[in-house]
C-alpha cells in the first residue's frame, strides 16, 4: 500500500521504551510525569540543553513540536514536546519546573532553533525567563505591556494604556551611520503581500535583503485564554475555525476534537470519521487553492487570471462545505464524538455535486500548470529562490507543505493516523527542490491527493447501510476529564502540524489550553530563506510559506 | 521617399479658414494641438480606464463595472469626481516643488510625443501636428522623459518604497532604452529617413502577393525579429507586465506612486495610460505601417486607432497572465540579451540593405 513509509535503518529511528529513555538520560531525570500521549521526564531547569541534546542526538527525537508553559500554585512549568520526524508516534515530554518566585529556566534554543519563538511566547504570556536565550523579548504583546496575562497574579481589570511615544517606534530606526550602506525598511503591517497584519523589519543593501525579522502579534486574540474559559463539550469547538480562518476550519476543529476525544476517552463512530475525513480534505483543497491564488498574486502582481480562477475553484469547494456544514467559513461542524449532523438530504444530490467537482478538478489543475508552473518567467522567479534545506526546516520545526517542499517526508495523516486516512489509498507528496517552486508544487499535487481521498470517502458514504449511519458517539453532557491529565495531540492541518496541548484540572474547563500553530513555526524560517535574496524573492518566500496571521498570532 | 509629405493638420486649418499671417499659424497650431490632445485624452483618460477594467475582467472571469450606466460607462465621470474630490495628502518632508512637478511631467511628456505622430487621415484632415526631419528621434526623446518623472517622484516622496521604485525605474530604463532605440535604428536604415511621414511612406509598398491578397511591406513583416525585440523593449519602456518593476504593488507598494493621492494620482494614472498609448503609436508607425490598412486612405485614422488599441489590449493580456521578472533578471535580459540581439539585428539589417541597395 502506498501509505507505508520507506524503511529507515538509522539507529535513531529505533523505538525505545520509556524506561530505556530514562536509563539513557540517567540522573538528569528527577522524576517521571507521564502524559497521556507520551512519557514525561521532569528535569532540573539548568539541564534543559543537556537533556534535549541527548534526546536529539542519541535517541533521534529531532522534532521539537511545541513548548507549552503554564503556572501552577507552587511552580512554573515548561514542557518540551518532542517527536521524531521519522515516526511522530514516538513522543516524549520533557517537563521543566521553574521556581515560583524566580521562574528561570535554561533555553532550548541552542539545541532546537524553533524554541526561540516558542520560549519568547512563554515569556510573554506566562512570565518564565529563559537563560541563554538569544533574544528574550515579548513576541505577541506590545513591548510596553505590564505583566504576563496568563500568569496567576495578573490583574485583568487593569487597563493597559501606553501612549505612542512609549512604544519603540520602528520608523525611528535610521541605520544612517556612516559605516553602513544599508537601509531599514518596514514591510507591513499594512503591505499588500503580508497576507494579513504582519510586520517584517527588513534591512536592505540596495535591493538585497541583509536581515529580516518578522514582528507578529497584531492579530493576537487570546484564543488560548478563551478556550480555557469554555467548557469542553460545546464551548470550545467554535474557536478553532477562527485560527486558520482561510477555509481550513474543519482541519482545525479536528485538532481540538482529537485532543479532547483522546483526553476524555471518546470513541468516534466510523461513519462520522469518514464524513470528517471527507470534510477535512475539502477544506484542504480550499486552503491550498487560496495559497496558490495568493502566491500567483505575489509573483505576478495585480489581479491575475490565476488568482481569479483559483478563487473560482475554491468557491466550488466552499459550496460543498456549505451544503455539508451550513456555513461557509466558521463551520462549527465537528462535535466531540462525531459531527453535528449527517450529510444533507437528498444525499444523491450532494454526492453528484461532489463528483462533478472532482471531475472538473484535474482539468483545473492542468490549467494552473499551464498558467503558472510551466511559465518560464514564473520558473525563473521561483526555482532556486527561498531555499530551505531539509535540516534547517527540521531544526525550525517546519511542517506541512513547507517541510514537504524541502523533501521532509512527514505527514501526520499517514505517520500518526487518525480519522479514516489509514484505510484509504493516497500518497504523501514531497518535492526535493527546497525552493519556492517546490512548495507551490507540493500544494498543487496535494490538491489532487485530497481529491482522491474525497472520492473514496464518497464511495464509502454512498454504500453505507442506512441503519448504521451513526454520526455521534454517546458523550456525557458534561465532560470532566481526570484531574491533572495532560495530553498533546496533533493533526495535519492545511499548513502543517496543528497540535493542541490540554491539561485538565478535573473541572469541565481546561486548566491549560495550548495551540501549536504550524504557521508560527513555519514563519520562523523566513529569515533563513530571505537573507541575501532580493525583495521580490522575500515576498515570494513569504507567499510560499502560506501563513495565516490568525493562526500565527492566535 | 516616394510620396510627397501630406498636408499637416495646422496647415489644413490655415488654408480652410484663411487664417492670415504668423498669428494665424499660431492660432491654427494651438487649435490643432488642442484637438489632437483631446482625442488622445479621450482614449487614455476616458475610454482607457473603463476598457481596462472590462478587458481585465474578461481575462479573469469577472464582470467588472456594470451598475453605473449602461455597461458601467458612467463609472468614468463617477470615478473622475471621486478621484478629484479626494483629499490631496502632502506627506511631511516631501521635496517640493519636485514632488509637485513630477506628476505633471509624466502625462505632459507622453502627450508631447503625439505631436509628431502621423495618425492618418479622417476625411480631409490629416492628424499630424508637425513632421520635422528628426521626428523619429524626437518621439523617443519625449517618451523617455517619463522616467525622469518617475525618478523625481520616487526621490521627492521621502518614502523608501518610492525611492526603490524610482531607482528601479532608472535601472530599467537604461537597460531597455538602448535596445529599443538600436532596434528602431534598423528601421531607419530600411527607410533611409528620420522623418515620421517618410517611415510610414516607406511601408506602403507591397511586399508579396499571396492568393490575390497584397501583404504590405510593414516592417513587422519585413523584419519580424526586430518587431519582437521592439515590442518586448516597448513593454519595458512603458512599464507593463512582465516588466512593471518600478510599480510592483505586491513588492514595493506601487513604488513612486505610493505617496500620491487625489489629483496628483490621477495625473500619474493618466500619464501611464498616455505613455502606453504613445508606445502603441510608436509601434504602429515603426512596424505596422502607421495609418495604412484596407479601404481608402481617408479612413486611415481609424486603422491607426485600432493598432494603438491592439497594443493596449496586448499589454492588458500580459498583465493578466504573466508573472513579473525580478529587477536583476530584467537588467540581465536587457544588457546581456536584448542589447546584443538588437546590435546583431542592426548590423545584419545594415549589411542586407547595403547589399540590396
Amino acid at each position: 500500500m502506498s501509505l507505508e513509509r520507506p524503511d529507515t535503518t538509522d539507529d535513531a529511528a529505533i523505538e525505545r521504551s520509556p524506561d530505556e529513555l530514562e536509563a539513557l538520560l540517567g540522573n538528569l531525570v528527577v522524576k517521571r510525569d507521564d502524559h497521556l500521549n507520551a512519557p514525561g521526564f521532569v528535569i532540573r531547569p539548568d539541564t534543559v540543553q543537556e537533556t534535549l541534546s541527548i534526546l536529539k542526538e542519541q535517541a533521534g527525537y529531532d522534532h521539537l513540536s511545541l513548548v507549552s508553559a503554564q503556572e501552577y500554585e507552587s511552580r512554573y512549568e515548561s514542557i518540551y514536546h518532542l517527536k521524531k520526524f521519522d515516526d511522530p508516534t514516538q513522543e516524549v515530554s520533557v517537563v521543566v519546573p521553574a521556581d515560583k518566585d524566580d521562574p528561570v529556566s535554561e533555553s532550548a534554543e541552542p539545541v532546537f532553533r524553533t524554541a526561540d519563538w516558542h520560549e519568547r511566547e512563554a515569556y510573554d504570556l506566562i512570565g518564565i525567563e529563559y537563560d541563554d536565550h538569544p533574544d528574550l523579548r515579548r513576541i505577541l504583546l506590545p513591548e510596553t505591556w505590564q505583566g504576563h496575562p496568563m500568569s496567576m497574579d495578573y490583574d485583568r481589570d487593569r487597563p493597559q494604556i501606553a501612549t505612542l511615544p512609549k512604544h519603540a517606534n520602528p520608523l525611528q530606526e535610521h541605520y544612517k551611520d556612516s559605516e553602513s550602506d544599508t537601509m531599514f525598511l518596514n514591510i507591513g503591517p499594512h503591505h499588500p503581500a503580508t497576507h494579513g497584519v504582519l510586520h517584517l523589519k527588513t534591512v536592505l543593501d540596495g535591493e538585497q535583503v541583509v536581515d529580516v525579522e518578522p514582528d507578529i502579534g497584531y492579530l493576537h486574540r487570546c484564543e488560548e485564554q478563551m478556550a480555557q474559559s469554555g467548557t469542553y463539550r460545546h464551548q470550545i469547538m467554535p474557536y478553532p475555525d477562527r485560527w486558520d480562518y482561510i477555509s481550513a476550519g474543519l482541519l482545525n476543529e479536528w485538532a481540538y476534537a482529537r485532543a479532547a476525544e483522546d483526553l476524555a476517552d471518546i470513541e468516534v463512530p466510523e461513519y462520522a470519521q469518514v464524513i470528517r475525513t471527507m470534510g477535512a480534505e475539502m477544506c484542504r483543497i480550499a486552503a491550498h487553492m487560496l495559497a496558490l491564488a495568493t502566491f500567483a498574486l505575489d509573483v505576478n502582481g495585480d489581479f491575475t487570471a490565476t488568482f481569479m480562477y483559483a478563487i473560482n475553484d475554491r468557491e466550488r469547494v466552499q459550496d460543498l462545505l456549505e451544503d455539508l456544514t451550513g456555513q461557509r467559513l466558521m463551520f462549527n461542524y465537528f462535535r466531540l464524538g462525531g459531527v453535528v449532523w449527517d450529510l444533507p438530504e437528498p444525499r444523491e444530490e450532494f454526492f453528484s455535486k461532489t463528483r462533478d467537482f472532482l471531475d472538473q478538478l484535474p482539468g483545473s489543475v492542468e490549467e494552473y500548470h499551464d498558467l503558472v508552473t510551466s511559465n518560464e518567467i514564473f520558473q525563473m522567479r521561483t526555482i532556486d529562490t527561498g531555499i530551505l534545506p531539509p535540516e534547517v526546516a527540521k531544526n525550525y520545526g517546519a511542517t506541512g507543505p513547507v517541510a514537504r517542499g524541502s523533501g521532509v517526508d512527514y505527514d501526520l495523516r499517514r505517520d500518526d493516523p487518525y480519522g479514516y486516512y489509514d484505510e484509504l489509498d493516497w500518497d504523501v507528496v514531497t518535492e526535493e527542490g527546497c525552493d519556492n517552486f517546490s512548495r507551490l508544487l507540493v500544494r498543487m499535487r496535494e490538491v489532487e491527493e485530497s481529491a482522491k481521498i474525497i472520492e473514496q470517502c464518497v464511495d464509502l458514504l454512498e454504500d453505507w447501510p442506512e441503519d448504521e449511519r451513526n454520526i455521534q458517539a454517546n458523550v456525557p453532557r458534561t465532560l470532566r476529564p481526570d484531574d491533572d491529565a495532560e495530553i498533546y495531540r496533533a493533526v495535519e492541518g492545511a499548513k502543517g502540524e496543528l497540535g493542541i496541548y490540554i491539561r485538565s484540572d478535573g473541572t469541565d474547563k481546561p486548566a491549560r489550553f495550548k495551540i501549536r500553530s504550524p504557521c508560527f513555526s513555519n514563519l520562523q524560517t523566513l529569515p533563513e530563506m530571505a537573507n541575501g535574496e532580493y525583495i521580490p524573492d522575500v515576498i515570494a518566500a513569504l507567499g510560499s510559506l502560506d501563513i495565516v496571521l490568525g493562526e500565527v498570532d492566535r | 521617399m516616394g510620396t510627397a509629405p501630406a498636408q499637416l493638420f495646422p496647415e489644413f486649418l490655415v488654408e480652410t479658414f484663411g487664417l492670415p499671417g504668423v498669428l494665424g499659424e499660431v492660432v491654427a497650431a494651438l487649435i490643432a494641438a488642442a484637438v489632437v490632445g483631446n482625442i488622445v485624452l479621450a482614449f487614455t483618460g476616458v475610454a482607457g480606464p473603463w476598457a481596462k477594467r472590462k478587458i481585465t475582467a474578461a481575462f479573469t472571469d469577472r464582470i467588472a463595472v456594470n451598475r453605473v450606466g449602461p455597461f458601467g460607462l458612467l463609472i468614468i465621470p463617477a470615478a473622475a469626481v471621486q478621484l478629484l474630490a479626494k483629499e490631496l495628502i502632502v506627506p511631511e518632508g516631501v521635496d517640493r516643488p519636485t514632488w509637485d512637478i513630477a506628476p505633471v511631467i509624466l502625462p505632459a511628456s507622453a502627450l508631447l510625443g503625439f505631436s509628431v505622430i502621423p495618425m492618418g487621415r479622417l476625411g480631409p484632415i490629416n492628424f499630424q501636428l508637425a513632421d520635422p526631419e528628426v521626428g523619429f528621434a524626437l518621439v523617443f526623446a519625449f517618451a523617455s522623459i517619463a522616467s525622469v518623472s518617475l525618478v523625481m517622484a520616487g526621490y521627492a516622496s521621502n518614502n523608501k518604497y518610492s525611492l526603490l521604485g524610482g531607482l528601479r525605474a532608472v535601472a530599467q530604463n537604461l537597460a531597455y532604452e538602448i535596445p529599443l532605440i538600436v532596434t528602431a535604428m534598423s528601421v531607419v536604415i530600411f527607410a533611409g529617413t528620420l522623418q515620421m511621414s517618410g517611415i510610414v511612406g516607406a511601408q506602403t509598398t507591397t511586399l508579396v502577393t499571396i492568393a490575390g491578397i497584397d501583404i504590405p511591406a510593414w516592417y513587422a513583416f519585413v523584419n519580424p525579429f526586430a518587431f519582437v525585440l521592439f515590442v518586448t523593449a516597448n513593454m519595458a519602456e512603458v512599464g507593463r507586465n512582465p516588466f512593471d518593476i518600478p510599480e510592483a504593488p505586491t513588492e514595493i507598494v506601487a513604488g513612486y506612486q505610493t505617496e500620491y493621492s487625489s489629483a496628483y494620482f490621477v495625473l500619474f494614472y493618466l500619464g501611464e495610460f498616455v505613455h502606453i498609448f504613445l508606445g502603441g503609436a510608436i509601434l504602429a508607425v515603426t512596424f505596422l505601417g502607421g495609418a495604412s490598412g484596407p479601404g481608402p486612405e481617408s479612413i486611415g485614422f481609424i486603422w491607426f486607432v485600432v493598432k494603438i488599441w491592439g497594443f493596449f489590449l496586448f499589454t492588458q493580456w500580459a498583465r493578466s497572465a504573466m508573472p513579473r521578472v525580478r529587477i536583476d533578471q530584467l537588467i540581465e535580459i536587457g544588457w546581456k540579451g536584448m542589447l546584443v540581439l538588437s546590435f546583431a539585428n542592426l548590423v545584419l539589417t545594415a549589411v542586407i540593405v547595403g547589399v540590396i541597395a
